[in-house]
Formats: C-alpha cells, structure tokens, sequence
C-alpha cells in the first residue's frame, strides 16, 4: 500500500492511507498515513457505524492539511485485538488427521443439513443488506461443500469453473462458505464479533470440520501445491498462532 | 498498540521479514484545498464486482467499479483478516457512502466516478504498471486525492 502511495503521488495525485502496522508506515514513510490500532479487515472501524467511520475518513483527510511530511497520525481510538493478533486463529491444539475422515457421505450429509437450516436466515440477511459477499467461486451454494469433499479422497477433482483450476478455486469455495455462515449469523443474531465468528464457523460447525478434514489431507498429501496452502495458511486461519501447524515444514513462512 | 514483536510467532515470523521496498526518492504532490478534492479510493483487499476474472494469488493487477457499485466480491489470497465486517457493511473497508455524504455536505468536492482495488499479498512493485495505468484513468477523470486502504 506504501508501495503504491508513491507511485501516485510521482503522478502529481496527493495520497493519505491508513494502515495497520505502525512499523511499516515508519518504515516506508508514505507522504501521509493514520495509524490504526484495529483489527485488520477494518480499516474504517466498525461495520453499520457511520460516525465512526467518517471519524477515521477525517482524521486521514486532516493530513492532507498539513504542509510538508511524510507526517504519521495515530487514530485516537483503539479497537482492541486479542493476544496481539488481529484476527482470528484456530487453537493450536485443534488439529485432525485422516483418521478423522471417517464416512465421507455421513460427514457432507451433516454439512448439506446444516446449510439447509441456515439457508432462511441467510436470505433474509442479503434481502436486509441488499447484497451478499458469497459468490466469489462462482459455483452455487449447494456446490460448495461437495466440491470441498471432493478432495477429501486425496485426489484433485475437476474444476467445474472454465479458465481456474481446482486449487485455487477451492481457496474462494472455501470463502465463499465463510461468508454463508458469517452473514448469516451477523444479521440473524446482531453479531459483531470476529473472534466469536470465527470460534462458531472453525470449531463448532460442521463445515468447519469439513474444512479442517481438508487440511488432515492436504497435510498427508503428495500434491506440493496442496501442501503449500496449507503451509502458508490459506485456508484456514491459523496465521496468527502460535507456531506452525504439526506435520507441516513452515517452509512457506 | 500492537506491535510486530508481540504478535503470534507464526504471524510476527512473517511481518517481520516482509521485504519493505522503501524509495530513495518519496515523490510529493501538494494537496489541493478541501473543497476542490475530487476523490477515488484504491483498495488493496482484492474486491471486484462480480462475474469480474477473479485475481491470481500474486496479481499485478487491477479491477475497477463504479461509485454506485455494490455487489462486489473479495478473491484476495490471505486468510489473516477479518472478512465479518465488509460482509455486514461494504463501508467498513470501501467507504464510498461516507464519501458520498461528506460530498454532499461539502467537506469534499466529489467523489470519483470509478474506483480501484489490487491484490495486496502481492509486491506493490510489481505492480507499478497497473499502478501508472490506474493514475492515468483518475486524471482523465480530474481526481486530485487518493484514499488508500488496506485490508
């Protein structure tokens, strides 16, 4: 984002960004940046809060008053993180293996049931919000758990999209079930919790242990590309924990 | 404040050996009054609009959206943020509605008719020709002010 800053302003466009890590804003000196001590995903703060996020947009826009810089400003309000992460991570000791797998028909039967039960509340939340952020792997709803499953035998299925393969459309079919369950339960229950969503989606939902039954394979498996997501945390949320996950090489990191 | 060497060793083992590219030569542009800033917001979390091609896990790229888009969607390769607050409010991470008002309320002069979004696990300098390109655009559209925000 640094990086890009300066290419704009040697365009004669005057730039303000906001960042995350006050480090690298000392260390790249943008021409004028606000510091903010929140999670990341949140740059303007708080989601449905248009007081508070015009605040951040001021606060950066007040920068482009001053003369000269590169000039840093911290925002003056915190949202707090957990243990100095700034976003959700599985527990390190919340690892399955292969074993795990079991009966593959019984484990996507319980995840279809569960989606299915959500599917009311999720429409009632795009109709609310006026959009929906699930999408992204263009496959339908009802495509996305089988398409994850599909690995779980430890081979690498078809892509069913024209032009991306499996890989890296497994990486948005796994977004794009995130997304299901978050806005979901974000409207349904009037959560604004990233932690508590994240506790819900990973450890307590039956999609979640589908996911995590994909990282046993992917772990177990000759593939290197599957390997490496894993590896590099792209999939499941285990960037900002402790040590690298077991089995693997945190060769990526 | 979170600090690089308090966070999690698999994330603070990463950020701390980010290769930060810093220039020589930082470029400056002085900053037109508040009343005359004509505004486009350059996102780095990967949004399009959907049906758009999707980015590459290291795109040099960019997507483009209208002001008055909104069904958009995120393809961007790292899992270490918070996706639950964009999915409640498109605000929280491209806040064009909080433009809009503070347009409206003369705090600004406009805001920009197209906006622009790159992939930011990528190395910025990779992407200096999209980067240029996207400049272009915003000047034939007589944007003054970039507001960048990560993810």
């Amino acid at each position: 984002m640094c990086g890009l800053a300066h290419f704009f302003e040697s365009e004669g466009l005057s730039t303000v960004l906001v960042g995350f890590v006050r480090e690298h804003l000392e260390a790249m000196r943008p021409p004028r940046s606000l510091f903010l001590d929140f999670p990341m995903g949140r740059g303007m703060g708080k989601p449905n809060n248009p007081r508070f996020q015009k605040k951040v947009i001021r606060a950066a826009f007040e920068l482009l008053d001053t003369n000269g810089g590169p000039v840093i400003d911290d925002f003056p309000e915190i949202i707090p993180v957990r243990a100095g992460r700034m976003g959700y991570a599985l527990p390190p000791e919340l690892v399955l293996s292969v074993d795990d797998v079991g009966n593959l028909d019984v484990v996507l039967a319980e995840v279809r049931s569960e989606m299915e039960a959500l599917r009311p509340d999720y429409d009632v939340a795009v109709a609310a919000r006026g959009r929906t952020t699930v999408g992204a792997s263009g496959l339908a709803v009802e495509e996305l758990a089988p398409f994850v499953a599909g690995f779980l035998g430890g081979e690498i299925p078809q892509s069913p999209r024209k032009g991306m393969a499996a890989i890296p459309l497994l990486k948005l079919v796994v977004e794009d079930l995130e997304a299901y369950y978050t806005e979901t339960r974000t409207h349904r229950d009037r959560i604004d919790d990233l932690e508590l969503m994240g506790e819900w989606f990973w450890e307590e939902s039956k999609v979640g242990r589908l996911l995590l039954l994909l990282e046993a394979v992917s772990v177990a498996s000759d593939n290197k590309v599957m390997l490496q997501i894993v590896e590099m945390s792209l999939m499941a949320p285990r960037f900002w924990s402790e040590g690298p996950l077991p089995g693997t090489s945190a060769a990526g990191w | 404040m979170t600090k690089i060497s308090e966070m999690p060793a698999v994330a603070r083992h990463f950020i701390s050996n980010l290769d930060l590219t810093v220039t020589s030569h930082p470029s400056w542009t002085q900053p037109v009054p508040a009343n005359e800033r004509r505004v486009s917001i350059v996102s780095t979390a990967a949004v399009s609009r959907r049906g758009d091609k999707p980015f590459s896990w290291l795109a040099k790229d960019s997507r483009t959206f209208h002001k008055t888009d909104r069904d958009l969607v995120m393809t961007h390769v790292a899992v270490e943020f918070d996706r639950s607050a964009w999915q409640q409010d498109l605000n929280t991470i491209i806040p064009l509605d909080r433009l809009e008002e503070m347009a409206a309320d003369s705090e600004i002069d406009s805001v920009a008719e197209e906006h622009y979004s790159f992939m930011g696990a990528a190395d910025p300098v990779t992407m200096e020709k999209s980067a240029r390109a996207v400049a272009a655009n915003m000047k034939r559209e007589g944007v003054n002010t970039v507001f960048l925000i990560p993810i």
